[in-house]
């Protein structure tokens, strides 16, 4: 199933794409809304997204990037490997023209289901159940305990 | 879902769980690291299996144990963090766009 794999959003941004693609493509724009970077527009480039390490996961707050495909103002991939965790996964920005504005489409795609299973599952292990998932998931388990399970 | 859920509410379960994330696992390995007989561990195994969270296969004489992540990922919703983080992300570039336009409109 695709949804367990990629996520998928997009967003009318009411500039054209020429702005949006140099807000995409321009390291120091990039870092004012995304994270700070050594993005290079060049095929082939190796860079990182530096942030904070996310307390009880994996996440070192380093993810490492190389560009795999430029086509100015149309669409940006790269791809997209959590530093620490294992997540291997690529990025794509589509921009299409809408009106005097543009729509940008996100794709985050290579999610692998086994990967979360065992962040989860090493979470459980740990006690450390922090997410809206596992708080969620928390009160299933109590509501179940709570019939009588042995 | 629901024997997912239930398979998760017990402990032992998810200390089963714990050890094979480390590679599959016979049977009496698992036992061996709890203070219950054997056929216990096998009932916990089973409820386990019920639930796809665990599969079996032969090797050799032996039967192993190994995780199955699907039914965990199935659980629910585990992409929403990184949807949120991409939903936010796309507002702060649209802020970003619009300051820039309001800065070049009053420049």
């Amino acid at each position: 199933m695709d949804e367990l794999t990629a996520i998928r959003v997009d967003e009318f941004l009411p500039h054209p794409p020429a702005r949006v693609w140099r807000a995409l493509t321009d390291p120091r724009r990039l870092a004012r809304w995304l994270m700070p970077n050594d993005f290079e527009p060049t095929v082939g480039h190796r860079f990182t997204f530096r942030t904070d390490p996310v307390p009880g996961t994996d996440f070192d707050g380093v993810v490492h990037c190389e560009v795999l495909a430029i086509e100015p103002e149309r669409l940006l991939r790269i791809s997209w490997a959590g530093g620490g965790n294992g997540l291997r996964t690529t990025v794509t920005w589509r921009l299409h023209p809408e009106g005097t504005g543009t729509r940008l489409f996100l794709d985050h795609e290579g999610f692998d289901p086994r990967w979360p299973a065992q962040q989860v599952a090493r979470r459980a292990m740990g006690g450390g159940w922090s997410s809206d998932l596992w708080r969620r998931l928390e009160a299933e388990l109590d509501a179940i305990d709570s019939d009588g399970e042995g | 879902m629901e024997a997912v859920f239930a398979a998760l509410a017990s402990p032992v379960r998810r200390e089963i769980l714990g050890l094979l994330l480390e590679g599959p696992r016979p049977v009496n390995q698992l036992a061996a690291h709890f203070d219950m007989a054997r056929p216990s561990v096998s009932e916990h195994l089973r409820v386990l299996l019920d639930a796809g969270l665990v599969s079996q296969a032969r090797s050799g004489r032996q039967r192993l144990y190994e995780l199955q992540g699907q039914p965990l990922a199935d659980v629910g919703a585990w992409l929403r963090p990184y949807e949120r983080f991409w939903r936010d992300r796309l507002r702060s570039l649209r802020h970003l766009l619009d300051e820039e336009e309001e800065a070049a409109a009053g420049g």
